[in-house]
This record gives C-alpha cells, sequence and structure tokens, in this order.
C-alpha cells in the first residue's frame, strides 16, 4: 500500500511555469482553422410571452453560418426536475434568457446578425423577489410545473416553491412549550455573490464523423456530455468533452452552460464554433450563489443545553431550480450543524424568482447557513448569558453525537480544533492596538461542510521508460489537486517521483465516469479511484519483479523507481526494468481504479426530499477573526484571521495554505465587499467590477493557518478535501466580531460601509419576512409533518 | 494603412483600424495570448503589458496611440528559456493557481520595481491595487515579489 508519509510533501505545480509565461493555452485562447464566432440574443424582460420569432432577415446578413432557436432544442433538463429548456420556450422567465444563438465568420458580425432577429413580446407580471413569489395569488414562473418530468422523487413542489427539503427528528412543539427554556428567534438575510472566475464560461465546438467535440472550461466533463446530449437530442455517447486549463470555477462551472449552444451551431455550419460569455453576460446571468432568507428559533436551557431548534430557509433558485433543488439538501448539514440538538425542524425551499438562475460557489449554501448558525448561536450566548466560546465547547458535536438527520457521528474533532484556536489566540499577542480610535470586535466560529464524494474513475498506465500515465476524467481548475495530490498518490504507491506520473487532461473519450472537480472531492474521489488504481498496477509490478529477482513479492519494496529486496539496499532492479520486462512477458502493466461514496445512514423518516441523508466525509472549520470598524465611515478592516482547518491528512501542506489564504479571501469579499442588488426590472444591477468590488491585496491580511489532522475520514490516505471548506465560515466570523464590535445585532450581509453605518445609527429596518410563516409547520408543503 | 509597434524587440506590423484596443491586436494578429481580457474595462489588470516602460490595461489603449512604441508582453519576461527572478519567484513560492491573473500581475510588479527597487510589503501591495486576482488571497504574490527585492 501506499505509505502516507512518501505521498506527503510539498510538491511544486507543474503548470505554474507556462502560466506564469502567458503560454497556456485556456479556452479563451483557443481558435481552430475555419472556427465560426457565436453569440446569444438574450431577454431583455423579466417575464414576457413569445409571440414571434423571426430569424429570417439575419439569416441573410453578411456571414451569417448558422442560427438555432427553441426549435432546434425541444427537451428540457435540470437536477431534481426537468423545468430547463435551452432556449425560452413559449415564454421568457428572465433578464438574460437566451432566445436564439448565431454563428458568424466574426464575432462583429455575429452580433450584428442577433440584433437583426425580430423577437416579439408579450409583457407578463413578474415575481423579482421571494416574498413576490410566496405572496398569496403570486403569478407563477412555471404555470406547468406539474407537466415536467421528476429526476428525483421525494421532494415536495407546488407553484412558486421549485423544492422543498425537511427534517423533522423529535418534538419540538413540546421542548419550545417547556417553561425552563429561553426562546431565541433570529433571522437573516443575505445577497448574491458572482464568483468572478477570470476565465468566463467558454466552449469551442465541433462535430465531426457524426460526433460532438466539446472542448471547455468546465469542472464537470461528464455533466457536460450527458446535458449536451439530452438537449441536443443525441446518446450521450456521440458527445466527446476534452477540457484543457480552466482558469477559475469556484463552482460556476459545475454545471452544463454554453456547450448545447455551440455543439448546435457546429453541426448546423459544419464548422467550429466558438462561443465566450462576455464579462457583463458572466455579471447579468452568472450562475451566482444564492441569495437566502432566514428564520431560526432555538429553545436552549439556562444551561446552554439545545433543546429545540426550528428553522426556514428559503433560497431564490431564480427562473430555473437548478443546482439549488439538490441545495436545499444542505441545510440539515450546514444549519443543522455544528451543534447537538435535542430535537429539530428545517424546512429548505428553493424559490422560483423571474430573476437569472443561480448555481453552485464554493461551500454552497454552507457559507450563509453557517453565517446565520454562528450569529444565532451568539445571539443565543447573549440571551442565557454564557460565554460563546464556552457555549461552543459544550455543544459542538462530538464522537457519537446525533446530527440533525440523526446521523452518528465518529470522533472527536471540533472541540479538540476549539482547543488549539483558543491556544493560538492564547500564543499570540492581539492586534486590537491596530484598531486606534475605532471600534474593536473578536470572535471565533465553527463550521460544519462535507466532501461531495461519489463516482470516480482513474487508469494508471505503467510505461516501459518507468513513467506512469494516470487517466481521469479530473479537470485543473488551479487549486492544483490534478497536478500535486493526485501524482503524489500514485507515485508514492509506485515507488517513483510524482513527476514522472504523467497526468492526462480530462477527455471522455479515454476517463471513465467521473462526477467532476468541486465539493472539494478531487483529492478524495478522483485520489481513491487513482490509488486503487495504482495498488493493481503495483500488485502486477511485484509479481513480474519477483520472478525477475527470485524473491517473494510480500519481501520486495518499491521505492526511488526502483524494486528492491526488504533490507538489502541495491539488491534490486529499477522499475523501468520491470516494465520493459513486463511488456514483453505479460504485455504492458495497467490498473483500474474506482471509488464511489460508501453512503452513511441517516435516522429513518427524519430526511425527506434530500439528495444525500446524510454525510459521508464531514469537514470541520474553526476560525477566529479580530476587526476594527470606522464609526465615521462605517468601514470594517480585518486585522488578524486565523484558521484551524479539519484536513484529515494534508498530502501537500504548502497547497493547503494555499487554498486556505485564497478562500478566506473570497469569504472576506462576500462578508464585507460583494453586492449584487437586482433591479424592480429583474436585472441584476451590478453589470461589470465597476459596481461588484471584489477583496483586492490592500483588504486581505496573511491569514494564520493550523492544519488538524487525524479525524476519521475514508479518504485515501485518511485525506479531506481541503480548498472548498475555507470559504466556509468567514461570514460567520466578520458578522460575529463586527456585532461584537458594534453591539448591534448583524442580520444582513455584506457589512458594506453604508449598511454598517446604518446599523451604528440604528437606521437600519428590523428584518421581517411576511412570507415565513409564524408557525414552521405552516412553511412545509410536506403533509403531516 | 498600417501600424507599426515594436513588440517585445521585434517591429511588428497590424492593418487593425486604429480605435481598436491593443490587447486584440496582441492576441488576435500577433498570438500574443498572455494578456488575459477579463473585464474589458481597466479594472482587472490581466491585461497589463508595458507600453514604453509604463504598465498599461492594453484593453484600454487603442492600438493607435500605442503606434511606433515599445511594448512589452509576459511572453518577453524569459529569456531563452530562463525565468525572469519575479516569474522564478512566483514559481518557488507555489504561488500560481488558476493563472489568468498573472500575465498582468507580472507585468504591474515589473514595472514597479524597475521604478522602486527597494519597496516595503505595503508598497507592493499598493502596486497591485490595479490587479485583481481571484484564487489566491494575494499574500504569497507579495511574499514573492518581497523575496526578490530581499536577494537583489
Amino acid at each position: 500500500m501506499s505509505e502516507p508519509s512518501t505521498a506527503t510533501m510539498d510538491f511544486p505545480r507543474r503548470d505554474a511555469r507556462d502560466k506564469l509565461q502567458g503560454r497556456t493555452r485556456y479556452i479563451v485562447d483557443q481558435g481552430r482553422p475555419g472556427m465560426l464566432h457565436a453569440v446569444q440574443l438574450r431577454a431583455e424582460v423579466p417575464s414576457a410571452r413569445i409571440l414571434r420569432i423571426d430569424t429570417s432577415v439575419a439569416r441573410k446578413m453578411p456571414g451569417v453560418r448558422a442560427i438555432v432557436t427553441a426549435e432546434d432544442s425541444p427537451a428540457r433538463h435540470g437536477i431534481g426536475i426537468a423545468d430547463h429548456p435551452l432556449f425560452a420556450t413559449g415564454c421568457i422567465r428572465y433578464d438574460g434568457e437566451p432566445i436564439a444563438a448565431v454563428a458568424a465568420e466574426t464575432l462583429a458580425q455575429a452580433k450584428a446578425a442577433a440584433a437583426a432577429i425580430v423577437v416579439e413580446l408579450e409583457p407578463l407580471p413578474a415575481v423579482i423577489t421571494m416574498a413576490d413569489a410566496l405572496a398569496p395569488d403570486a403569478p407563477l414562473v412555471h404555470p406547468d410545473w406539474r407537466d415536467y418530468e421528476v429526476l428525483l422523487e421525494g421532494g415536495a413542489h407546488a407553484g412558486n416553491v421549485a423544492w422543498e427539503a425537511t427534517v423533522v427528528r423529535g418534538d419540538t412543539d413540546a421542548v419550545f412549550a417547556r417553561d425552563d427554556v429561553e426562546i431565541v428567534d433570529s433571522r437573516f438575510r443575505i445577497g448574491r455573490q458572482n464568483h468572478l472566475s477570470f476565465e468566463p464560461r467558454a466552449v469551442v465546438a465541433s462535430y465531426e464523423d457524426g460526433r460532438f467535440h466539446i472542448e471547455t472550461s468546465t469542472q464537470v466533463p461528464w455533466t457536460v456530455r450527458n446535458v449536451t446530449a439530452r438537449l441536443v437530442g443525441v446518446p450521450a455517447s456521440h458527445v466527446r468533452v476534452t477540457v484543457p486549463a480552466v482558469g477559475g470555477g469556484f463552482g460556476l462551472k459545475f454545471d452544463c452552460s454554453l456547450e448545447p449552444f455551440a455543439a448546435l451551431l457546429a453541426r448546423a455550419a459544419g464548422r467550429p464554433v466558438k462561443l465566450v460569455n462576455s464579462r457583463e453576460e458572466e455579471m447579468l446571468t452568472c450562475l451566482s450563489r444564492e441569495n437566502a432568507e432566514i428564520r431560526i428559533r432555538s429553545a436552549v436551557t439556562r444551561e446552554g443545553e439545545i433543546v429545540g431548534r426550528e428553522a426556514v430557509v428559503l433560497m431564490d433558485c431564480g427562473a430555473y431550480g437548478g443546482e439549488q433543488i439538490f441545495l436545499t439538501t444542505m441545510t440539515a448539514h450546514t444549519l443543522g450543524g455544528n451543534y447537538r440538538l435535542g430535537s429539530v425542524k428545517i424546512s429548505t425551499r428553493a424559490i422560483y424568482t423571474n430573476t437569472a438562475p443561480n448555481g453552485a460557489f464554493r461551500a454552497c449554501n454552507g457559507v450563509y447557513n453557517t453565517f446565520a448558525l454562528e450569529r444565532h448561536t451568539d445571539e443565543i450566548c447573549a440571551a442565557i448569558g454564557m460565554d460563546p466560546l464556552e457555549f461552543r465547547r459544550r455543544n459542538v458535536l462530538g464522537d457519537k453525537d446525533l446530527g440533525a438527520t440523526g446521523q452518528v457521528f465518529e470522533g472527536d474533532v471540533l472541540r479538540p480544533m476549539l482547543d488549539r484556536m483558543a491556544e493560538l489566540r492564547e500564543a499570540k499577542t492581539s492586534k486590537k492596538h491596530l484598531a486606534g480610535e475605532r471600534l474593536y470586535g473578536r470572535a471565533t466560529t465553527v463550521g460544519t461542510w462535507f466532501i461531495f464524494v461519489g463516482p470516480s474513475a482513474a487508469t494508471v498506465n505503467l510505461n516501459p521508460d518507468g513513467s506512469a500515465t494516470l487517466v481521469t476524467s479530473g479537470v485543473e481548475i488551479g487549486s492544483g489537486s490534478m497536478m500535486q495530490s493526485l501524482p503524489q498518490i500514485v507515485a508514492s504507491t509506485l515507488g517513483l517521483r510524482p513527476q514522472d506520473v504523467v497526468v492526462r487532461t480530462a477527455d471522455t473519450d479515454a476517463g471513465g465516469f467521473d462526477v467532476g472537480v468541486g465539493g472539494g472531492r478531487t483529492t478524495v474521489s478522483l485520489g481513491a479511484a487513482s490509488l486503487a488504481a495504482a495498488v493493481e498496477v503495483r500488485k502486477k509490478l511485484l509479481h513480474v519483479a519477483s520472478d525477475m529477482l527470485e524473491a517473494s513479492a510480500e519481501d520486495l519494496v518499491l521505492e526511488n523507481g526502483r524494486v528492491e529486496i526488504l533490507g538489502v539496499k541495491g539488491s534490486g532492479t529499477t522499475i523501468e526494468k520491470v516494465a520493459e520486462r513486463a511488456q514483453r512477458v505479460t504485455g504492458p502493466i495497467s490498473g483500474s481504479g474506482a471509488f464511489t461514496g460508501p453512503g452513511v445512514a441517516a435516522m429513518p423518516g427524519c430526511a425527506a426530499g434530500h439528495f444525500i441523508d446524510a454525510i459521508d466525509i464531514p469537514v470541520f472549520a474553526v476560525h477566529d477573526c479580530e476587526v476594527a470598524v470606522d464609526p465615521e465611515t462605517g468601514h470594517v478592516e480585518v486585522l488578524s484571521y486565523t484558521v484551524v482547518q479539519d484536513v484529515g491528512r494534508a498530502l501537500n501542506p504548502r497547497a493547503i495554505y494555499g487554498q486556505i489564504q485564497g478562500g478566506v479571501v473570497q469569504g472576506l469579499g462576500y462578508a464585507l465587499h460583494e453586492e449584487i442588488s437586482i433591479g424592480a426590472n429583474g436585472r441584476i444591477c451590478q453589470a461589470g467590477l465597476e459596481t461588484y468590488r471584489v477583496p483586492l491585496a490592500q483588504d486581505v491580511v496573511p491569514v494564520e493557518i493550523s492544519l488538524y489532522e487525524g479525524a476519521p475520514s475514508i479518504g485515501p490516505l485518511g485525506t479531506k478535501g481541503a480548498g472548498e471548506v475555507p470559504i466556509l465560515n468567514v461570514a460567520a466570523a466578520i458578522a460575529c466580531a463586527v456585532s461584537n464590535a458594534t453591539g448591534r445585532r448583524v442580520q444582513e450581509i455584506p457589512l458594506t460601509p453604508p449598511r454598517v453605518l446604518e446599523l451604528l445609527l440604528g437606521n437600519n429596518q428590523p428584518l421581517d419576512f411576511p412570507h415565513i410563516a409564524d408557525a414552521w409547520r405552516d412553511n412545509a408543503i410536506a403533509a403531516g409533518v | 494603412m498600417s501600424l507599426r509597434l515594436n513588440v517585445n524587440g521585434e517591429d511588428r506590423f497590424s492593418a487593425a483600424e486604429p480605435l481598436t484596443p491593443l490587447v486584440d491586436v496582441l492576441r488576435d494578429e500577433f498570438h500574443l495570448t498572455g494578456a488575459k481580457i477579463v473585464c474589458r474595462e481597466g479594472f482587472c489588470g490581466a491585461c497589463t503589458v508595458l507600453l514604453d516602460g509604463r504598465s498599461v490595461m492594453s484593453c484600454l489603449v487603442p492600438v493607435g496611440l500605442a503606434a511606433d512604441s515599445e511594448v512589452r508582453t509576459v511572453e518577453s519576461l524569459a529569456t531563452d528559456g530562463v525565468l525572469s527572478p519575479l516569474q522564478l519567484a512566483m514559481e518557488q513560492h507555489d504561488a500560481v493557481q488558476c493563472g489568468m491573473c498573472f500575465p498582468g500581475m507580472l507585468m504591474s510588479l515589473t514595472s514597479f520595481l524597475e521604478r522602486m527597487p527597494n519597496p516595503s510589503r505595503d508598497d507592493i501591495k499598493a502596486a497591485l491595487a490595479g490587479n485583481i486576482c481571484r484564487c489566491t488571497g494575494y499574500e504569497r504574490i507579495v511574499d514573492a515579489a518581497l523575496s526578490v527585492v530581499r536577494a537583489a
């Protein structure tokens, strides 16, 4: 087996040098002979009936080679419910919805032709906010919702409620009625967040020999393959997806997006077609992290025991369900996580609105639920007069404790992580002096996240030159997992150097099925499949070597590119020679490996409408920060930031530090700067970087990091994914610290200067959600709960 | 009519309209795709190049205004396959993630370090005010730049 000690190192990434020289060819840098350029014609109203689309003039415009519309793609796709056509069909449901796509010799010609397409519309009423959507007699975004194909049974849905996931464990009514409990009731509202991956969504598609070849900037080659096939109307095997270096994803590219448009155009024109979103299109139609509204009530004893909790989480999915339908699942494990709960009821609802669809974004759903949960926890502490650190120490989930859905957690992880954070706080001098005249606040928060395991496949070929080739459908999106941890795992299993492991870029014609790169699963799921494939290679290699060296396979070790007889250095031979001999004697050596999540059990009957009832690999994080709040301007400066992160085992500590620094800063943007607002016309107001403010170099501090190793994990060599979770409790830590600094209840993020000033001046309106019913059960369609 | 530009030490000629953004000429005509188009509005800095030694956002410079000037792009930093000290420091600090911002980051910092050879950490951060990175959280990029200063 692979030895963790030989797999662990600060192995540098092999793609850095080309990236630093401007040589890396992302999709946006690619061209092909005869390639056409494409654009989409998008709706400019949030809701309307389509009376007529006339492309006849546009088709005769100079350079135009193909135009496609809803007539070319009648199918619908989706997660849980197939509610989403490729083109607006019959009606417009959001501003920015594609109506047609045009391919022409030049981009300018394509744009001119798109502008010449005649679209006649009849305006329809629109629901822009979740309050609009849930109002009595609200117009339905999908009047035909009953007719849609259901892809996963079990989720309640009706009208503008696209999906509902509920958790019911224990009798909350009884505990809320007890006279020995304090009831704490909190409300929170959170806006959207744009990924702003530097490479936009971009694709080059061609149609050759009866098959599509889609070269695209994606995290999910197999989803692109399957969804494109469904929307284009061909068997999935007729679509090949390849992926070069991806210029950032963060979840934006965890779904099929532009690919079917380019595929249809390429087939119609018989030429390769390139389609790239402009930055404005990315800002206005990005599959953002969804806005959410949250109510959470807890019954807590004076001794600090949480005997009951009820929560309602509304997630805006925009005009189509998409990822939010799946993500309703996650509330149980995020807002329902962290703490032992005597009884719990949660309703999470994905709500249709006439706005751009939302999607997946690093620690989806977790970041705002952790913000809400941790702020609520501090409100509990204030209500019962308990120190927030002490409350957390007493209540965090430990060994054999039950999660919200009744899953049994293994191992004490969060408590020792809190202890380690306390030690770090003790050991370091506070930065309070840097606050000067400003208000100073500090907070420590906890968070629970998970690894999105799921199926992965890998093949390892041992080459006769003593190198190995790893073939998977993994994609390098920038996190480095494909460049670092995967070759490290394979190399340590085979006694090679990681630089001797070639990593094949994703190609669905070569690598087996894979869920995709996201959810912290690359090192875990692709890593486990790669490890299994390498173990098979190792077995075959040792078999041949055992003949060559006349020694039993059990007495052989693989190290430094050699097979040695145990305890007798220099007695063996090189792996190259063994591979050469194998090629002659048995044929070339290769191995295949597969992995999928084992499926941890929840308590029967606790969870309804969930895609994952219990989490296979929980991941925990403890964050601490100090802030200074300027009472004159409302500006929040982060003075220090410290992270203790559960990583299982750190295979490449330096790479993990890089992920933590980057993830925390993305979280600072979410907590402090990045605001998306939606106008009454249903259009996102922030069309570019002038108005969408992301963290700059001067906004950030170096994050102090302590990796917590040794928590139980089914990941290869005990690993957990480390790249997704660093963003998880940043908004929580900042919001709690700002609350502590100002003495005000923070209920909304981002904490932009105007919002902080409102808080300080007491001008903010307390949140009131008329569309969240007072009695929990009235927020759940699922009857009988 | 054609415009002459000296790009990375070599005279090049472009037939583009004078109002065409310089970045499009570099990428589409000269196949120098190092400079990246991310926002096209001068906010992100990914298309930063040096124009007669000054760092500029090449999305905002009409190619006509770059006529008869010297343009340096990221492709010029390494010579004969040897990385510049700044590029090498970025590699050694494992600073790169998705990599899209680095061509611009490197040009801004190269120009800055030529003008200010002994900057503080805060000076370097201020110099990066026009270069956004969405992946790394900046600190490692600053560490790498600072290591070049200290080695000099």
